[in-house]
């Protein structure tokens, strides 16, 4: 306020600071005809449900098929977790994520030194079977969509089997297990620096955990290259797009000389990442569905309409949200969830408006369920199929997108592939790049985060609410119950059994054949995450602890020395 | 303090923790803002920090974790620091934190507590307030 009493006024405050969308493409004012001028309807576009899927997958999009409605649900406790499952059901939840504590995601159990920092948070320590059984108590198994959202590669192949051995225990028949794993050794390694397995190791198993899917669980599909993590990491949406794209033909070729075929494998999942530039976000779905059907046509010459199809799950950007006036997370979700609609998304999770501030609370994700059915039921968006199609600028950056990534994926096969780009630290360098690009642009004020670094303002009471509802993380007092319980459990096995399980699982890892079936039979007999990542360590000559910090139990040595 | 001596910070997390894209934006800033920084990166144990610090010679040791886990970090890392006869050396704490985690942790002799989305002039400003203040 000036002395004299009058307030100042800028009419430029608040105004744009950028003429490029967050990925750095830079745009023009306007679009006109011109500008997709050499687009030809029948082969870049066509009608949804007709290749190349550029405008969605079936040809009465949502009408048919809405997209699918998800949350990773995973707190402290198996109860909990299940009891969190069960209410979500109850308000519209279609598709259910699973996920682990972050010492079982890195392949250790809750005993192991290194766990207890972050034992319970982010998950359930699931580190046997008897602890899965307890959190899927009740809910339904067969045709329901599950996801398996892990990071180490240990995890998917291991989890799967779970799901497998839990369903065989009960009755049911596991062919009729639906859902996906995320499955994606360059994401495992790049953004989590995976502790369990080296790439070389990974690759393997995560081609053992998609080979034995598709003959005993065709409705599962065990992978699905993953965008979300990189671009949290730094990465941009191009890249984001060139390296699940890039990853994909890799492993499809990988799969081929399996003897499994594109036409076999069918439909291709990615996870990808849901931003902020909302045009940006929906140009990047089009073009994925584009870009997925020429490369399963003309490098692997499917011939299935399956298998030229891309399905696209979706995590909204936690790092999107932030923790200062997080009320404004609900605006950000808002138009996250809506830019996935409008650009024919298959499934979808939501971050929640208290994401930043903890692990998500009860009503923040009723807020994102209640989202997508206003979207649906009273703006009635999902009507049509694909309804900014044939917009100039949409239409243009789809386009520029596919270009870009198409050049990004020529550099990878330049540098000799995605896992020699991941494993020469190239990725890496990219990310790290884009990285610091992004926090040098928010410090100088070229990247306006609101209530961040400007308008911050004053928080008031319904602010302030949603901070004080974080959830709450496991004492210590949890923690060691959950040490205790882990080594009661692992003494309370039939050890013959085991040892005999491990000795399979040693010798097919050894041998190179699948371990799949070796995993679920462990499973049933309680092997735990951290023994089963340790024994394929071992048939590798590596150490069975991935952290070097315990030895191998002493049953595991007898059991590979009986192999000997 | 001797003006010519940089600032020396280990930047460290324990556990199992994956989130670190706090820790490398501190790095870069921490290093443009004239100070000497070491990442220990993830997984590491709380004693393999402490050794870290003595060999790295550091003043300081900023702890980064998003898991909810501060307190019950902090508190083993400073057990190892007496181990090997390093109580001197300061800890902060930057990551998910909640009050009752910042009250916790400054009972402890951790000062200087950050939650995310801090800007990073308040949080150099905070290491050279603590060094300059010897």
């Amino acid at each position: 306020m000036k002395k004299d009493g009058i307030v100042e006024f800028d009419r430029n405050l608040g105004h744009m600071v950028r003429t490029a969308t967050q990925s750095h493409i830079e745009v023009k004012p306007f679009y006109e005809p011109d500008d997709i001028a050499h687009l030809d309807y029948e082969n870049d576009l066509a009608d949804p449900g007709a290749y190349p899927y550029t405008r969605g997958i079936y040809p009465d999009m949502y009408r048919t098929s809405l997209w699918l409605k998800s949350f990773i649900v995973s707190y402290s406790t198996p109860e909990e977790t299940n009891e969190s499952f069960k209410q979500y059901i109850a308000q519209g939840m279609t598709d259910l994520r699973l996920l682990a504590d972050l010492p079982t995601q890195s392949g250790i159990d809750p005993d192991h030194p290194a766990a207890w920092n972050s034992m319970m948070c982010g998950g359930v320590a699931t580190y046997a079977l008897p602890v899965y059984e307890k959190m899927l108590e009740g809910l339904p198994l067969e045709n329901v969509h599950y996801e398996l959202a892990h990071c180490g590669i240990s995890n998917f192949i291991y989890f799967h089997a779970l799901l497998i051995a839990h369903m065989e225990n009960n009755g049911y028949d596991a062919a009729k297990l639906r859902g996906n794993s995320i499955n994606d050794p360059v994401r495992a390694k790049l953004v989590y620096a995976s502790p369990d397995f080296p790439t070389h190791v990974a690759r393997r198993v995560c081609l053992d955990h998609i080979e034995y899917s598709v003959k005993k669980t065709p409705k599962w599909k065990a992978i699905a290259p993953n965008g979300v993590d990189p671009c949290q990491g730094g990465m941009d949406a191009v890249k984001e797009l060139g390296g699940a794209l890039s990853l994909a033909t890799a492993v499809m070729k990988d799969l081929e000389k399996r003897g499994t075929s594109l036409d076999e494998y069918g439909a291709m999942v990615f996870a990808l990442d849901a931003e902020s530039d909302f045009f940006e976000t929906i140009a990047k779905f089009r073009a994925a569905r584009r870009m997925w059907a020429r490369i399963a046509k003309e490098t692997f010459g499917a011939k299935t309409k399956r298998a030229l199809q891309l399905k696209i799950g979706i995590r909204t950007s936690g790092l999107s949200l932030q923790s200062q006036k997080p009320l404004n997370n609900a605006a950000r979700v808002t138009l996250q969830i809506l830019s996935c609609v409008l650009g024919g998304v298959n499934s979808l999770d939501a971050s929640s408006i208290d994401e930043a501030v903890g692990l998500p609370g009860y009503e923040a994700r009723i807020f994102n369920l209640d989202t997508q059915h206003i979207i649906t039921h009273e703006a009635n968006i999902p009507l049509v199929a694909d309804p900014l199609g044939g917009s100039y600028y949409l239409e243009w950056l789809t386009d520029k997108m596919e270009k870009d990534a198409n050049e990004y994926m020529a550099e990878i096969e330049e540098r000799g592939g995605i896992f020699e780009c991941l494993d020469s630290g190239w990725l890496n360098g990219i990310m790290e790049q884009n990285r610091l690009k992004l926090q040098r642009e928010k410090a100088e004020g070229k990247r306006l985060i609101i209530g961040v670094n400007s308008f911050q303002g004053e928080e008031g009471p319904i602010n302030k609410a949603v901070r004080g509802s974080a959830y709450k993380v496991p004492t210590e007092q949890l923690r060691q119950e959950r040490v205790d319980e882990v080594i009661a459990f692992k003494n309370s096995r039939d050890y013959a059994k085991v040892k005999q399980t491990i000795k399979q699982l040693y010798l097919d890892t050894k041998e190179n054949r699948n371990i799949s079936r070796a995993v679920v039979e462990a499973a049933k007999v309680g092997v735990t995450i951290g023994e089963f990542a340790g024994v394929v360590r071992l048939a590798y000559n590596l150490n069975f602890d991935p952290l070097n910090q315990i030895d191998a139990p002493g049953f595991i040595i007898d059991a590979i020395e009986e192999c000997k | 303090m001797n003006n010519d001596k940089k600032i020396r910070i280990l930047l460290a997390k324990s556990g199992c923790d994956i989130h670190e894209r706090g820790a490398l934006t501190l790095l870069s800033v921490f290093r443009d803002a004239g100070m000497e920084v070491i990442y220990t990166g993830r997984y590491q144990s709380p004693e393999g920090i402490a050794n870290a610090a003595v060999t790295e010679d550091v003043d300081i040791i900023a702890l980064s974790d998003m898991t909810g886990s501060l307190f019950i970090i902090a508190k083993q890392v400073i057990a190892a620091l007496k181990e090997v006869d390093a109580a001197d050396i300061k800890i902060m704490a930057g990551g998910l934190l909640t009050d009752e985690d910042v009250k916790n942790l400054e009972g402890i002799g951790v000062k200087g507590n950050f939650g995310p989305g801090t800007s990073t002039d308040i949080i150099v400003e905070h290491v050279k307030q603590i060094m300059g203040g010897e």
